[in-house]
């Protein structure tokens, strides 16, 4: 074991790096939230899966906003791809059910995933009421809710 | 170890150098996330080890600790203590790149010293120094040496022990 003046000074230098970065966040004027997601901007809303699965009950449509290809492996229950990286094309196919939709929940893969932040501001910029599924598919099956894995086209 | 191998890791100026290129590394690797707080959120958040709130902290705060630390090896006041704790970081962040291959999530930017958009194929410096992947991997092995040549072996002709004594 390190002899505990040492630890003392290692613990040290770690307290000094963390309040510093704290004091950075706050004061600096380049800090974020650290209570939310980074990817959450000013205007942008999200619903947690046991609130979207209660819009989904209620003929919510959800979009998909990863490539293509995972949601033809397997998506939300009636779940529509309206891709992030394929955006202007995805739009015109699914553009009809977008406009009759009341409500809209995009999801992508989870929290490290952005696309669907980015899809749902685009949404909305576009005047359709667009919300986020917090923290997308890991946050829907934690929940207990189950996936369609029939492979589509 | 045989006698003229631990010597040779306590040489003086071994120990300079080392300290002072690993002071400068983790400097030079701080000060842009430093300045863009969001921006490596937005990259630790890909490499989906902790969960956004404690991404969130990790990323307003380990710049700082890497800045911290590197000006102390730089300026050589309390070395052992900073090279331990760039160990500690070095250390947390193979483990981190470990899960990150193991589930075969692709980081393009590691974050390590930028927080940029990855480079266009062709560019320098090539896209393999840039993610998480095996060259990461060599390269944090390399300075985690380091870091624990500077912790635990006392510079020769100094009183100092090796820190592993209770």
């Amino acid at each position: 074991m390190m002899p505990r003046r040492r630890l003392l000074r290692v613990a040290c230098i770690a307290a000094a790096g963390i309040a510093c970065g704290l004091v950075w966040n706050s004061l600096s004027g380049r800090g974020f939230i650290l209570g939310q997601s980074v990817f959450v901007q000013a205007g942008d809303e999200v619903v947690s899966a046991v609130e979207a699965k209660a819009w989904l009950d209620d003929g919510a449509l959800f979009l998909d906003a990863r490539p293509r290809d995972f949601w033809r492996m397997h998506r939300l229950h009636g779940a529509l791809s309206l891709p992030e990286d394929d955006f202007d094309n995805g739009f015109s196919e699914v553009e009809a059910r977008i406009r009759q939709a009341s409500r809209i929940v995009v999801y992508c893969q989870g929290y490290g995933c952005e696309a669907s932040h980015l899809v749902a501001r685009t949404l909305r910029e576009r005047g359709f009421p667009a919300v986020v599924l917090d923290e997308g598919l890991p946050a829907w099956e934690d929940a207990g809710f189950t996936l369609d894995t029939e492979s589509r086209p | 170890m045989s006698n003229a191998a631990a010597s040779a890791l306590r040489s003086p100026r071994l120990h300079l150098v080392l300290r002072v290129l690993l002071g400068l590394y983790f400097v030079h690797a701080s000060l842009a996330k430093i300045a863009d707080p969001p921006a490596f959120a937005r990259i630790v958040y890909q490499w989906q080890v902790l969960g956004p709130i404690p991404s969130n902290l990790a990323a307003v705060t380990l710049p700082w600790v890497e800045l911290v630390a590197g000006l102390l090896l730089i300026v050589g006041l309390w070395k052992r203590d900073a090279a331990v704790v760039v160990a500690i970081m070095l250390a947390a962040f193979l483990v981190a790149a470990g899960l990150v291959m193991a589930r075969g999530i692709d980081v393009v930017n590691c974050g390590c010293t930028a927080v940029a958009a990855a480079t266009t194929p062709g560019a320098w410096p090539p896209s393999w120094t840039q993610g998480v992947g095996w060259y990461l991997v060599v390269r944090n092995l390399l300075m985690l040496g380091a870091a624990l040549v500077l912790g635990f072996m006392a510079v020769e002709g100094t009183t100092e022990g090796s820190g592993l004594e209770s």
